[in-house]
């Protein structure tokens, strides 16, 4: 049965920050492959840098912002990602159900989810610890290499290049997820509503416990 | 799409005195770390420089003779071998000329 | 090599950084420290080194967080093969700055004064000593009389004894040989007042292979001078051709026809020592306290403090306080001249006694130069310096912080404002 109703999911600051992310991260993991594989020339390395640097100025004012005026979706957002329990690794076991479902077409019994799913957590505590370090050491990189001793510099310039890579390779499967998933990808960059029965099926603990109606008005 | 109305909503956070004195004391925490850290990393910065001056000056103060014109072995290279300072010998062996190398800048 | 060398006089290593492009991430921290801004690459793209301007100082070298900067002379292996061959005496000339770190590389903390295990070490290795501070001594005899002598002609109109020149006042130190290539390619101007002196290296070069005939009872050819040095600019001055005046004083005293050779034949670093000691086994950490043990390697306080910013000044007002006024000055230490400020400037006030006047002096020190020798020098072009005899040293404190030492991993070279750098182009 098709219901008409919805869940608002992602409020309008979640989706400006998550704008503002698009707008910074792309270009960021772009010219950061640049930077790292220096294949082009002296001129374009350079411009490559500087979108670097003002991407990366963008996703700091982003990331602070965001602290300030979201800050009970960021504390939420904390609590949830380290809510781990016996069903995460359960969850790993079958990888929530997604390659059975995307390559063999055949839906499998998952654990029940909250409001993020085993692997949504994991990524989001690479995207809370490896942007913070990204964040940290690239603004060190960027103005006070010549102030801070040397061997710090390194070492934040090595994490610099880990974390980048390893939320790199997330990028991918989130862009690849996050539009297979095309209700969820329409809720972000559109409306930030999705049907309260795919979000039942999806997540439904979170339903359970945090989804309550709308009584007195509602806002478009 | 755009229009359509929702009806369910999450349930807004609550947090009670102690949870937002916990969760301010983290991000405060985790904001000045770095900063003391950086403060701390820069101002001990010129220490290794600081130390080699110092071990400098000290094999200065406790060297027994403290200045050049009373090194006895400066003394006996003069009287037997170079001269005097600035002399015949002095100028041939101890002192140089330099060249202009802008030309080849321009 | 590069053949397009400009600044550069035949002989010369053309340029003894470069950067290895594989490691460069181009975030312009060198940049900082590079006095005469000859690190190309823009922001972002890989750096290389300019060697018409490049000083061969090193504080890129030991200030760059990913290591990229690299020596391009390297001849410790050479050194050791000179060790072991029995016909040739092999004589280590120590600057004072290498005592005070080398230990560094050895696990003892920084600063630690090693003079003892140091000479211990060098002599197991097969050196013969001449200690820098030696001929810091000399050169303090060389430059402070000449500064005397300028200083008398300036003030009381004295002519030179032998008829010669008689430079102008400012006078600049010699000893550092960045400073003075700095002046060559960028201040010709100013050749007339750079102290005529040699640096200690090429005094020791020079001593080591005239006067050193004696004591170690050798000919000139199989005396093999090696530099110890904070510094990789003694690297390139050590190649410069002129600087063959022992064996041009020896041709013509004994007329020996073998082919020129160097005074300073090679220099290694304090780094490059070093590696030397570690691939001869030698711990120098562990090494029992030894004297110098030869005539050369007789030094003073004044002679040592040469490789701190304001010790060749210090060691200068000491001696040429006691040649003119005859007695010594009280106290020795002269600390207006001591420390880390950009420029540091005193004045003395003596009394000839040769000519029964009392003439003031002002003395200035100036150090890393990359942030600090601009001002001074443009007065003294200008004719206004108040300024009669200026120490310049290229690297931030002095030489035990030259581009040779130790690298030392929780620090950096930086001694300006502490103020962020955002690197654009």
């Amino acid at each position: 049965m098709h219901s008409e109703k919805m869940i608002l999911k992602h409020p309008l600051n979640v989706r400006i920050f998550h704008y503002l992310l698009i707008l910074s991260f792309l270009p960021l993991v772009a010219t950061g492959l640049i930077l790292y594989f220096k294949p082009l020339s002296e001129a374009s390395m350079n411009l490559t840098m500087q979108i670097h640097v003002v991407a990366g100025v963008v996703l700091t004012i982003d990331a602070i912002g965001f602290l300030l005026i979201g800050f009970d979706r960021v504390v939420l957002f904390i609590k949830r990602i380290f809510n781990i329990s016996i069903n995460d690794f359960k969850w790993f076991l079958v990888l929530g159900g997604y390659p059975q479902k995307i390559l063999l077409k055949k839906k499998i019994a998952v654990p029940p989810m909250e409001k993020y799913n085993s692997g949504q957590k994991l990524f989001g505590i690479c995207i809370l610890i490896g942007g913070t370090v990204l964040i940290f050491s690239g603004w060190i990189l960027w103005a006070f290499p010549h102030l801070v001793p040397r061997e710090t510099v390194a070492l934040l310039g090595l994490l610099h290049t880990f974390f980048a890579w390893v939320l790199t390779l997330f990028l991918l499967v989130h862009l690849f997820l996050g539009i297979y998933m095309f209700d969820d990808f329409k809720a972000m960059i559109l409306h930030g509503k999705i049907p309260y029965d795919e979000a039942r099926e999806m997540s439904p603990l979170w339903v359970e416990k945090d989804i309550i109606p709308l009584s007195d008005k509602t806002v478009a | 799409m755009e229009n359509k109305k929702y009806q369910y909503i999450e349930n807004p956070l609550h947090i009670t005195r102690r949870e937002f004195i916990t969760i301010s004391g983290i991000i405060v925490a985790f904001l000045a770390l770095p900063a003391v850290w950086i403060k701390a990393l820069t101002s001990a910065n010129n220490n290794y420089i600081q130390a080699r001056t110092k071990g400098l000056y000290q094999d200065d103060e406790k060297a027994a003779v403290r200045v050049s014109h009373a090194n006895k072995s400066v003394t006996r290279y003069y009287k037997e071998f170079g001269g005097e300072p600035l002399g015949h010998l002095s100028e041939e062996l101890l002192h140089t000329k330099y060249i202009n190398r802008t030309k080849g800048l321009s | 090599m590069n053949a397009t060398a400009k600044t550069y006089q035949k002989g010369e290593i053309p340029g003894v950084i470069a950067i290895k492009a594989s490691s460069c991430k181009g975030c312009d921290a060198c940049k900082r420290h590079c006095p005469t801004s000859a690190i190309t690459g823009m922001f972002g793209a890989t750096h290389s080194i300019n060697v018409d301007l490049c000083l061969s100082c090193g504080q890129c070298l030991i200030n760059c967080p990913f290591g990229a900067p690299y020596e391009t002379s390297y001849t410790v292996d050479e050194v050791i093969a000179k060790l072991k061959d029995p016909n040739f005496t092999v004589v280590g000339i120590i600057a004072p700055a290498v005592r005070v770190a080398i230990g560094e590389d050895f696990g003892l903390p920084a600063g630690s004064l090693v003079t003892g295990k140091l000479y211990g070490s060098m002599k197991k290795a097969g050196f013969e000593i001449l200690d820098n501070n030696f001929t810091a001594d000399l050169t303090i005899m060389e430059e402070g009389t000449e500064f005397i002598s300028r200083a008398r002609h300036a003030v009381f109109g004295e002519k030179n004894e032998r008829g010669g020149e008689t430079g102008p006042l400012p006078q600049f130190t010699s000893c550092c040989p960045a400073w003075v290539r700095l002046v060559e390619i960028k201040y010709p101007a100013l050749i007339p007042n750079l102290s005529s002196a040699k640096s200690p290296q090429q005094m020791a070069g020079t001593v080591a292979k005239t006067y050193g005939t004696k004591i170690w009872k050798k000919s000139a050819e199989k005396i093999y001078t090696v530099g110890i040095m904070p510094c990789t600019a003694k690297k390139l001055e050590a190649s410069r051709p002129e600087f063959i005046s022992a064996y041009e004083y020896n041709k013509k005293n004994e007329g020996a026809s073998s082919k020129p050779y160097p005074d300073v034949d090679t220099v290694l670093t304090t780094r490059d020592l070093s590696r030397l000691l570690k691939k001869m086994k030698i711990d120098l950490a562990k090494e029992k306290e030894v004297e110098g043990g030869t005539l050369l390697a007789d030094y003073t306080g004044a002679g040592t403090i040469f490789g701190n910013t304001g010790g060749v000044m210090e060691a200068a007002v000491r001696t040429a306080y006691a040649v003119i006024t005859g007695e010594e000055l009280q106290p020795l230490e002269f600390k207006k001249v001591r420390g880390l400020k950009g420029v540091k400037s005193a004045s003395v006030t003596i009394k000839d006694s040769k000519y029964n006047k009392e003439v003031t002096l002002n003395l200035a020190v100036v150090h890393n130069i990359s942030e600090n020798i601009k001002p001074v020098v443009e007065e003294v072009l200008a004719g206004r310096s108040p300024y009669h005899f200026i120490e310049v040293m290229n690297c931030p404190g002095g030489c035990i912080n030259g581009g040779g030492q130790p690298i030392c991993g929780n620090g950096s070279s930086w001694l300006g404002a502490i103020r962020p750098w955002f690197a654009w182009t």
